[in-house]
């Protein structure tokens, strides 16, 4: 299963697009920098039940708490989650064009 | 766990920089172990000497020098990329008939070929771009 990193707004660019389009099932999402933003929108309905995390420290940056909130599936994860998400899966594919 | 990481983007011009730094301390407060960190494209920028930020203002530079002397870690600078972009070593700028070098203490230049043999010898690789 293979963790996917998007560090990039979803209104600036296309890897969370990109992204999605290679989720395959049982692939978890990590949000984090400006990839936060996608809780603003409705980009997750490509992925349906999927799990999706958001880093702690860039959400609260960008106060994206109360969006990461209302999201039923999405969870705000703190740095040590973070390497334990890179220890559960592999690959892990960075999203960044 | 074996982590390596690839680190693409310069410092002060991207957040993943700092995030790179972030999650290496974080991997080796929670007892990994990093084998490589291998700067790459405009990441090379991170082993450049001659960077001087404000004193209010984090010096990446410098805390990756912290961490590698605390660590040992291996900090790897694609000898290529960092020809292209003026990061060069004493014996480099020698070999190049250039005025100055500026390779950070603690990193070393060397070939792709360390990026491969990272993803060989390691667990997991995580890139840091953008």
């Amino acid at each position: 299963m293979t963790l996917h990193i998007v560090n990039q707004s979803p209104f600036s660019s296309n890897a969370l697009q990109d992204c999605l389009e290679n989720f395959a099932q049982g692939d978890v999402l990590l949000l984090i920098e400006d990839g936060v933003y996608a809780l603003q929108g409705e980009f997750f309905r490509a992925i349906p039940g999927a799990r999706i995390y958001c880093l702690e420290v860039d959400t609260a940056a960008r106060a994206q708490e109360a969006t990461a909130s209302a999201k039923p599936n999405v969870e705000v994860i703190n740095d040590i989650r973070w390497v334990q998400l890179c220890t559960q899966h592999n690959p892990i594919v960075s999203w960044f064009r | 766990m074996k982590f390596s990481l690839a680190v693409y983007s310069a410092p002060y011009s991207a957040q993943s920089a700092s995030s790179a730094l972030r999650f290496a301390r974080v991997l080796l407060a929670q007892g990994h172990e990093i084998y490589r960190v291998f700067f790459y494209c405009d990441g090379v920028q991170n082993g450049n000497s001659l960077t001087a930020p404000p004193q209010d203002e984090t010096d990446l530079i410098a805390q990756w020098q912290e961490l590698q002397r605390r660590y040992h870690l291996d900090l790897v600078i694609c000898i290529a990329a960092a020809q292209r972009r003026g990061v060069l070593s004493e014996r480099e700028a020698k070999r190049l008939e250039k005025p100055a070098a500026n390779l950070a203490d603690g990193f070393e230049l060397a070939g792709l070929g360390q990026l491969v043999d990272a993803v060989a010898h390691s667990e997991r690789l995580v890139t840091f771009g953008g």
